[in-house]
């Protein structure tokens, strides 16, 4: 009697649990095909396809939402149905209802990267996964409001276009890295992120959309650029994948050094807040009167060494490090600034 | 005040007979005024000054969150006065800022008072400049001038004026020197007797160029705008709230307030035309707007400041900068903190001992004699208990229990802040916030939550980053309030001393005491480090701390508000929370079924849960009764176990020792569980109330109350369970 039950509970959890036809595994797959997050993905991915000319098929959409065949192909049916995408011979395309969505999903996924980069403290390589979760359960008022707080910005931190409210795709002019002038200040505009070997090899050089650089080398199997802070050596087809145009001239100046590295006692002028540095950051530097031009005066560290206190514009400002290093400055006085060296206003 | 200060700043002082301060009598009026400035300039001393009110001021950044407002009357007109948030900057579109910057744009003062640091010009100036930009109805309040002249900074007011454009008024609003003029000349600008003709900045040329362009779009859509260039800016700036009235029409009332309804449908109309307009003209300035604009702001701030303000040699920082280097050196830093704060603990606990007794005999004389009053009138047992051993019993035992620490600790407290040297703890501290994902100044808040957790919680008003604000607001309740030491000192006496030789009895007592706030920090840390790295994670943050110049506190006008305005608060809340919860007490004791009162019944159902966590049920019961107040705990644990029929205390701690363990089986351990759940459980009513009121979401505000339950719960569980498993009881 007693094994008699026991098979029965085995089979009945199998009925409920088994993967692919148990019960809940369905009631899910159901749940999953009806929401959002699929419809949502599954736009982005066609998008994506369109734009990069090879279009989307069912076994690419299930790969990219990684999800057997089968959904993916239900998930199909049901989106068509909806007038939101179109089976054709090559592939999968969408419909300007479905096109519409898609740019709006997009728009969502790059101000909330945006939004995390600059406002908030998650570190880098969590930021795509997050707005990846988050981009599926906001509000259109929401967006509005998120892309109204940065001030209608234009791209994302990778420098991608962020499309308005209308849908329209803001042009990203620029030009290769690979044959920009030597010699001639660049700003970054955009990095691809495909493939992921060669975006790996960008990051790991510390190059980024905002930075500006120039390039002081070429040969067909090397490229030499300068930075503020070092020198960067990449293959040209990795210089590639780097979108640059000619740096305006407020940015193009050299930077120096960055505040964080004085020590108390040491005067030096602001020659900008680094680029990356926007949102919240940016702003209160703004307010307190850090702008380029400016006496900064380290005065003391905390007795950790971190934050440490500075003088601006006659008020005591304390900045921890990695706020101090936005701060781009160049020293007064040749280093000696320890004695006098006092300028009276 | 001085002579000299007088003749030098204060042409007019007579004029203060004619000034009538009329607090907050706001029902009537002739004008209305906005008070801004910097944060930290002595706005609400002016305030303060020019009504009469006795608002506090903090030397901090970011106190006056909420307006504050006030009265008074000057030449027979009456005036009201607004007190706003104080912001360096309208253009960063915080909520203090916006706050402020909504007032003076849609109430349209009849003038605004700019108070500025004559010590900090060049910054303060940056604030003047946005405000005239919005509006030319401005007088200048040049405050702070004797610490400038005691820093040996002049400045020269007429060309200031003349360089802004408005009236610059010199004052020393703590010493009350000025204001006189200061009301003169705002009641000569409201009665339009001086025309002002505000200095506007310029900025870059392709931001001109961007103005020019969309200024006279917004003039041909609303032509009675009186600011068109100032809204321009801002929709350049992508300022939500300026979209948003041009999207809803609102914009009109800016231009004629008496725009009828159908009038405001009318001008919606213009929105999607200006708007694309303004899309286009932000694309080609690449998202630099406002760096340039601030840029410009702080280009034209210099100039003017080279202009008017002289510096006389190198004294200006001298005993300061010694007095920082040795309150935040490396060697000194901390221990002088450590000392410090024990000092204020030490004086708090010893003080509150004898006032608590005074205030006790007393109060419980009123409840005896009250009492015999009714029986002698022949009022029911009934009404007599209810009223004065539940009622009023629950209401004397808060206020003698809760009152004198606070009255003690807080005045400190302020005038540790009023002196400026609660910001540099923030700096010696914030090293180890930063770990956990928090502020320094939380360091300032788990001080507060040490005297109160609602002003602890209130006080994180100082954070100015979202994130870490929510932080120190869901973490407050780690720190055991002034509610909460009676019992942990009562049980460290209790069942720690007691095992210790006569000689470390006092030693092991106080370790104890540390011990117990040690692991309310240490948790505060973990669970801080934890909500940093998960669920708020996605929230904005940002970290400066600006440390202001020492400054002589007012030591009498911070005992008068901190006394007065505290006191007040707590006998409110005595009344309001403590009253109730005695008379539901006295209910619980005195309420009889099948033979036993309430209280027994309910503790006997909650006994099995409070087992789980090496309590009893009777704690639990005492736990919830005392979610209004929880100074009460103990008195309805003893007042459960004898069976009296109200709140009880005894005599000596020998006899409740005997009633505890003799009477009810306590161990250590139950003592160890019992502290650490006064520690860690739920806050008290009042604060999850604050809570709510400062995040103004019921989902931290549930957050913040079962965080710490779950915590409390799990904690002891595993404790408990690990302790029996280990065959020690």
């Amino acid at each position: 009697m007693f094994e008699g039950g026991l098979w029965v509970l085995l089979l009945f959890a199998l009925l409920l649990l088994a993967p692919q036809w148990g019960l809940v595994p369905r009631w899910r797959q159901q749940r999953w095909l009806r929401s959002r997050d699929a419809i949502e993905d599954a736009l982005m991915h066609i998008h994506q396809r369109e734009h990069s000319g090879q279009l989307a098929s069912v076994e690419s959409l299930a790969g990219a939402l990684n999800v057997p065949a089968r959904l993916a192909l239900a998930l199909v049916q049901r989106m068509e149905g909806q007038g939101l995408l179109r089976t054709s011979a090559g592939g999968l395309t969408l419909t300007p209802e479905g096109h519409r969505l898609a740019i709006q999903v997009v728009r969502a996924h790059r101000l909330f990267e945006r939004y995390l980069a600059y406002e908030t403290s998650v570190p880098p390589q969590e930021v795509h996964e997050l707005a990846h979760r988050l981009e599926h359960s906001v509000t259109p008022q929401q967006i509005e409001q998120l892309d109204a707080y940065m001030g209608h910005p234009l791209a994302d931190p990778h420098g991608d276009p962020i499309p308005s409210a209308t849908g329209e795709m803001p042009e990203m002019e620029g030009q290769s890295l690979v044959d920009f002038p030597i010699g001639k200040p660049a700003q970054i505009v955009h990095v691809e992120d495909e493939p992921p070997q060669v975006y790996a090899q960008i990051v790991a050089e510390g190059l980024r959309p905002g930075m500006v650089v120039t390039v002081v080398e070429r040969s067909p199997t090397r490229m030499v650029l300068e930075s503020d802070t070092e020198e960067h050596v990449l293959a040209p087809v990795v210089a590639a994948n780097i979108t640059v145009r000619e740096a305006m001239p407020r940015v193009a100046a050299p930077s120096g050094e960055r505040l964080g590295s004085l020590e108390p006692g040491e005067k030096a002028t602001v020659v900008r807040v680094d680029d990356a540095c926007q949102g919240l950051t940016r702003r209160r530097f703004l307010d307190l009167g850090i702008t380029p031009g400016v006496e900064i005066e380290v005065v003391m560290r905390s007795p950790f060494g971190d934050p440490v206190a500075y003088r601006v514009r006659d008020s005591l400002i304390a900045l921890r490090r990695e706020q101090a290093d936005w701060i781009w400055v160049r020293r007064n006085g040749g280093g000696q600034a320890m004695h006098g060296e006092v300028k009276s206003a | 005040m001085t002579g000299s200060g007088e003749s030098k700043y204060c042409e007019s002082c007579a004029l203060r007979d004619s000034l009538v301060r009329m607090g907050i009598r706001v029902d009537s009026f002739d004008y209305v005024l906005a008070l801004m400035g910097n944060p930290n300039t002595g706005k609400s001393t002016v305030f303060n000054a020019l009504t009469g009110l006795r608002q506090h001021t903090g030397n901090w950044t970011g106190k006056t969150v909420a307006r504050m407002e006030g009265a008074f009357e000057f030449d027979g007109r009456r005036y009201k006065i607004v007190d706003l948030p104080g912001t360096y900057s309208l253009l960063s579109a915080s909520v203090d800022e916006e706050v402020a910057r909504d007032f003076v744009l849609f109430t349209r003062p009849d003038a605004v008072i700019v108070v500025v640091d004559a010590t900090v010009l060049e910054r303060n100036l940056n604030l003047v400049l946005q405000v005239l930009e919005i509006t030319d109805r401005v007088v200048v309040c040049l405050n702070l001038m004797d610490e400038a002249e005691r820093k040996g900074i002049r400045v020269d007011h007429r060309a200031l004026s003349r360089e802004l454009g408005v009236p610059v008024v010199p004052t020393a609003a703590r010493q009350g020197v000025g204001l006189g003029l200061l009301v003169q000349t705002v009641a000569e600008l409201v009665q339009g007797r001086i025309r002002t003709a505000p200095r506007r900045v310029k900025v870059d040329e392709q931001v001109e160029q961007a103005l020019t362009e969309l200024v006279p779009v917004l003039q041909q859509a609303y032509p009675d705008l009186p600011n068109a260039r100032w809204v321009a800016m801002r929709l350049l700036d992508g300022d939500y709230n300026v979209r948003q009235s041009l999207e809803s029409g609102e914009l009109l009332r800016l231009a004629r307030p008496d725009a009828t309804d159908a009038e405001i449908q009318q001008a919606r109309e213009h929105a999607p035309h200006i708007l694309a307009h303004t899309a286009t003209l932000q694309r080609k300035l690449e998202g630099t707007f406002r760096d340039r604009v601030v840029e410009s702001l702080y280009a034209e701030a210099e100039a003017i400041a080279r202009k008017v303000v002289h510096r006389e040699g190198e004294r200006r920082w001298d005993w300061e900068q010694k007095l920082d280097s040795l309150l935040t050196s490396r060697l000194w830093g901390l221990p002088l903190m450590a000392l410090l704060l024990m000092l204020v603990l030490w004086v708090t606990i010893q003080g509150a001992n004898y006032i608590s007794e005074f205030l006790a005999t007393g109060l419980f004389w009123v409840e005896e004699q009250g009492s015999r009053l009714f029986t002698g009138l022949g009022a029911p047992g009934w009404l007599t208990g209810f009223l004065w051993h539940g009622v009023y019993r629950g209401l004397a035992w808060v206020v003698s229990v809760m009152l004198p620490p606070m009255a003690i600790f807080f005045p400190i407290f302020t005038i540790l802040e009023d002196m400026g040297y609660l910001p540099r703890v923030a700096f010696n501290m914030d090293r180890f916030f930063k770990k956990a994902g928090a502020h320094g100044k939380q360091a300032l808040t788990m001080a507060m939550g040490l005297g109160c957790n609602a002003a602890g919680v209130v006080a994180t008003r100082i954070i100015n980053s979202p994130r870490e604000r929510l932080i120190a607001i869901l973490t407050n309740n780690f720190m055991p309030c002034n509610g909460r030491w009676p019992l942990l000192i009562t049980m460290s006496m209790l069942f720690v001393a007691a095992a210790f030789p006569p000689v470390f009895a006092a030693a092991a007592a106080a370790g104890t005491l540390l011990a117990v706030m040690l692991i309310g920090i240490a948790v505060t840390f973990i669970v801080s480090a934890v909500l940093s790295r998960t669920i708020l994670k996605g929230e904005a943050s940002s970290f400066t701390l600006e440390l202001p110049p020492y400054r002589k506190p007012n030591v009498l006008a911070v005992l008068y508000t901190s006394l007065i305005d505290r006191t007040m608060l707590v006998l409110w809340r005595a009344v309001v929370m403590a009253a109730p919860a005695g008379g539901v007490i006295w209910l619980l004791a005195n309420i009889h079924l099948g033979g036993q009162s309430l209280s027994h019944w309910i503790s006997g159902w909650l006994d099995p849960l409070g087992r789980a966590i090496g309590l009893d049920g009777v704690v639990l019961l005492a736990y919830i009764i005392a979610i209004p107040a929880n100074e009460i705990v103990v008195p309805t644990i003893i007042m459960t176990y004898m069976g009296t029929g109200m709140m009880t205390e005894l005599e000596s701690l020998n006899d409740l020792r005997r009633l505890l363990v003799e009477g009810h089986g306590w161990t250590t351990l139950t003592a160890i569980n019992l502290m650490l759940f006064s520690l860690l459980h739920n806050p008290c009513s009042t604060t999850i109330l604050t809570v709510w009121r400062e995040t103004k979401s019921t989902k931290w505000t549930w957050v913040a109350t079962l965080l710490p339950l779950g915590i409390a719960f799990s904690l002891l569980f595993v404790l408990n369970t690990l302790v029996r498993w280990l065959g020690y009881r």
